[in-house]
């Protein structure tokens, strides 16, 4: 089975007005095919940047990040994403936005209408194919941003706060029919976001990311068995685990690199 | 499929495909109308202020003729062919140069667009050129190129030229960044790429630049034709105000005017036509 991910003491750095930023520091992550990691973290922890280098969206970094044994370098039909926002093409239906994803796919015309079906059926958008994005509500354009991730079957599934900027209600029922497609389509998936619930009620392991320089803090395992409820005791109590494993990050003291410039000070609270 | 998203999705259905009632269809027609009308008040209020003012002889005949009369010369030269023959001939000085401006701006417009390399070369200069107007190009030009066609087209080109690469470059800049790295993640090709992104992407802009290019297109047209020609509705602008005939002045400002409008008109339905996306079908 394909679809293995293999991060070795991955650095990244940024410059910024001059200055050297270390967004990442020292990240080894390994993920097994089939397998759903979340990775959550305060905001500036460099997740969104973690998923950008496994997806080959990023250049320059240190270490080594494998797929199947092989290095990343650019991007790949293997590797699908899907962003905070659904950048579907506003100029193109939800069918042709879906199609996109196909376009350098090694398969005849009727093969890329069957499957375009297949996925709008998928994501349950049948009756949609011809509408354009602005006539979709913000979760119904980001179930088509799923459908074009999955398209051309990638082994892969990176997710970049997906569900972010929905309402509640929206973002539950999208996270229930991200797990239905997962143990149906059975590929691996990496989920970036901030919010605990979500990354416990999804994934199979929750990385929680440190900030400033962003690097693994802790790593925690979620047995319980699909399909999950959001009620179960052992995921409420891994969620106070992680929140608390995400607070203590704010108390403890920061290991910051560069004691030779004066640290800001936090406004007291 | 769970039940609750076969709910959520007959919802959102229901508030796309709204059932299309006679009553609905009256509306729709009401909608389409209502603009037109409000577009009719200014020259509602303009024509009666010109029918007193020459009813009641507010300025001399020779300056201010009525509107019958000019109605009459109106007829008179449609009936002489008159109209016709100088028409024709701007409409095609129009087209011809408009064609080489759009065709030349566009392909300047998307290479400066593309590459900053191109736009730092060009850039500069073009800006120069763009502010000299079409009008002060005709005395050079006229050295250059003589008097006869290829001046009127040439100034008319360089009209349209300046708006087109202006807004195709600037159009092919602005489509998000984002949109570009659904391509790379799709392995786009460069050409993939600029078909399916930057191209479709930088539609309203181009389109933009080309109607501000067509009415440019008619300024320098009558511009040259004033200073240049012995035919076209420049010319019988200039020829009219010479022989003191206010009437026929008239009768060819109000025909560049509806020619520009009808030319105006026939691009934003090729825009509205390519741009189906952005019309709310609600």
């Amino acid at each position: 089975m394909t679809g293995h991910l293999d991060v070795q003491r991955v650095s990244k750095s940024f410059r910024v007005d001059g200055a050297v930023v270390e967004a990442l520091s020292d990240i080894s992550l390994s993920v097994q095919p089939g397998e759903f990691v979340s990775i959550v973290g305060p905001s500036g922890c460099g997740k969104s940047t973690l998923l950008r280098l496994l997806a080959g969206l990023e250049r320059g970094f240190d270490g080594d990040i494998l797929q199947d044994g092989k290095p990343i370098v650019g991007t790949s039909l293997d590797r699908g994403i899907v962003f905070q926002e659904p950048r579907l093409f506003p100029w193109a239906t939800v069918r042709q936005n879906i199609g996109i994803g196909l376009q350098n796919a090694p398969i005849n015309t009727r093969q890329k209408e069957e499957t375009i079906a297949a996925h709008i059926a998928l994501v349950g958008l049948q009756g949609f194919e011809r509408a354009y994005p602005h006539q979709l509500s913000g979760g119904m354009a980001q179930r088509a941003a799923i459908a074009r991730g999955l398209v051309n079957r990638p082994q892969i599934l990176l997710l970049d706060e997906p569900f972010g900027a929905l309402d509640a209600l929206t973002r539950g029922k999208m996270q229930i029919e991200l797990q239905q497609i997962w143990s149906h389509e059975k590929i691996t998936m990496v989920l970036v976001t901030h919010d605990v619930d979500e990354a416990v009620f999804l994934g199979d392991r929750v990385i929680v990311l440190a900030p400033r320089p962003g690097r693994i803090s802790r790593i925690f395992e979620v047995a319980a068995k699909r399909p999950r409820s959001r009620t179960d005791d052992d995921l409420i109590h891994i969620r106070n685990e992680v929140l608390l494993a995400l607070e203590g990050q704010d108390r403890a003291p920061q290991p910051v690199g560069r004691p030779d410039r004066p640290l800001i000070a936090k406004p007291a609270a | 499929m769970s039940s609750e998203l076969a709910i959520s999705r007959s919802i959102e259905q229901s508030d796309l495909a709204a059932p299309n009632t006679g009553a609905q269809l009256l509306r729709r027609t009401w909608r389409a109308v209502v603009p037109i009308l409000w577009g009719l008040v200014l020259p509602a209020v303009v024509l009666p202020v010109w029918f007193s003012g020459a009813y009641w002889g507010w300025l001399p005949e020779q300056i201010l003729p009525t509107p019958a009369e000019v109605w009459g010369t109106l007829l008179e030269m449609l009936r002489s062919g008159e109209l016709k023959m100088h028409t024709g001939i701007s409409l095609l000085r129009v087209i011809c140069g408009f064609a080489a401006g759009t065709v030349v701006g566009v392909a300047l417009g998307a290479a400066m667009g593309l590459s900053s390399r191109i736009d730092d070369y060009v850039r500069p200069f073009f800006t120069a050129i763009a502010q000299v107007p079409a009008l002060a190009w005709i005395p050079l030009a006229m050295l250059l190129l003589g008097i006869g066609e290829a001046l009127k087209i040439v100034v008319i080109a360089k009209a349209a030229f300046v708006p087109v690469v202006m807004n195709t470059s600037a159009g092919i800049r602005n489509v998000p960044k984002e949109f570009v790295e659904v391509g790379d993640t799709f392995q786009f090709s460069a050409w993939q790429k600029l078909r399916l992104v930057v191209l479709p992407g930088s539609i309203p802009s181009i389109f933009t630049g080309l109607r501000y290019g067509l009415t440019h297109a008619w300024i320098a047209l009558v511009s040259v034709e004033l200073v240049a020609s012995s035919e076209g509705l420049g010319y019988l602008l200039v020829w009219g105000r010479q022989m003191f005939w206010l009437d026929t002045v008239l009768v060819s400002m109000i025909v560049i005017g509806l020619v520009g409008f009808v030319t105006d008109k026939v691009l934003a339905v090729v825009e509205q036509h390519l741009q189906r996306w952005r019309i709310d079908d609600a």
